[in-house]
């Protein structure tokens, strides 16, 4: 594995321990734009109630 | 035919990820019994789906009037869909969730084209004193989420399906592999190219 392949893969493993916090609900601190609006998304998102469906036998 | 109605209120912080690898052949199981019919199968199943698809449906299609009623609406319409399509349904050897999600994508296709989305619902009316963010950091979050949705609308389609599915409805990588046909490392490295499509989108337009 050449350096520029360890570095490929390296920034490949920090978008998704980045991206794995943001889909576990985790902060993430940063001044990336991008993740930044994805964090925006994700609490506008969150922000009204999610409603849960319930099955009931009908009558 | 069950019923489907409105339930009890699931926290924004739980239930976002589907499965773990030891339990994805549980959820097989799951859905094997909600297949053939089992009440408390099909309840737990749409149950563990169904934030997912919220939140699916609420980053595809945003807000009208503030509020996320019609989002809520197609997602309820896609777990009436998986509900109806549940006895049909055969294993093919793909997870449970790219069944569901398949359904949600062509649902959030249908709404985009129609014009429900003029319709202005109003508020419901609190129960208690509002304890979220104030009105300045509700506006911003606000303007930054819609900046999100359109830039994310300039991404091709799969890249944003994928960054969509990952971090809005919190599926892992093997979850979002499962439901878009990739393995999980093809996951890793188009997610990567994705976040930087979407930098560099977001870049150009601070630029401009």
């Amino acid at each position: 594995m050449s350096y520029g392949d360890a570095d490929v893969e390296g920034d490949v493993a920090r978008t998704d321990a980045v991206l794995e916090a943001l889909a576990r609900r985790e902060p993430v601190s940063g001044t990336d734009a991008a993740i930044r609006l994805l964090g925006a998304l994700v609490a506008d998102v969150d922000s009204q109630r999610l409603s849960s469906v319930s099955i009931t036998p009908s009558t | 035919m069950p019923n489907v109605t409105e339930g009890c209120v699931a926290d924004a912080a739980t239930g976002v990820r589907l499965a773990t690898r030891s339990d994805e052949s549980d959820l097989r199981e799951l859905t094997s019994l909600a297949v053939q019919g089992d009440r408390t199968a099909i309840e737990s199943l749409l149950g563990q789906l169904r934030p997912m698809v919220v939140r699916y449906c609420r980053a595809r299609l945003g807000r009208v009037s503030g509020q996320y009623h019609i989002a809520d609406d197609v997602a309820q319409e896609v777990c009436i869909a998986v509900l109806s399509a549940l006895p049909r349904y055969r294993d093919m050897g793909r997870p449970f969730a790219s069944f569901v999600f398949g359904i949600a994508s062509h649902k959030v296709a249908d709404a985009l084209r129609s014009s429900v989305r003029s319709a202005v619902p109003t508020q419901d009316l609190p129960d208690g004193p509002d304890e979220g963010p104030g009105p300045e950091e509700t506006v911003v979050r606000y303007i930054e989420a819609q900046h999100a949705r359109a830039l994310l609308s300039r991404l091709p389609d799969t890249q944003r399906e994928l960054l969509i599915l990952r971090v809005i409805s919190g599926l892992s990588a093997e979850e979002t592999g499962n439901v878009l046909g990739m393995s999980p490392g093809a996951v890793r490295v188009a997610q990567h190219r994705a976040l930087a499509r979407l930098r560099q989108l977001a870049e150009l337009e601070s630029i401009a």
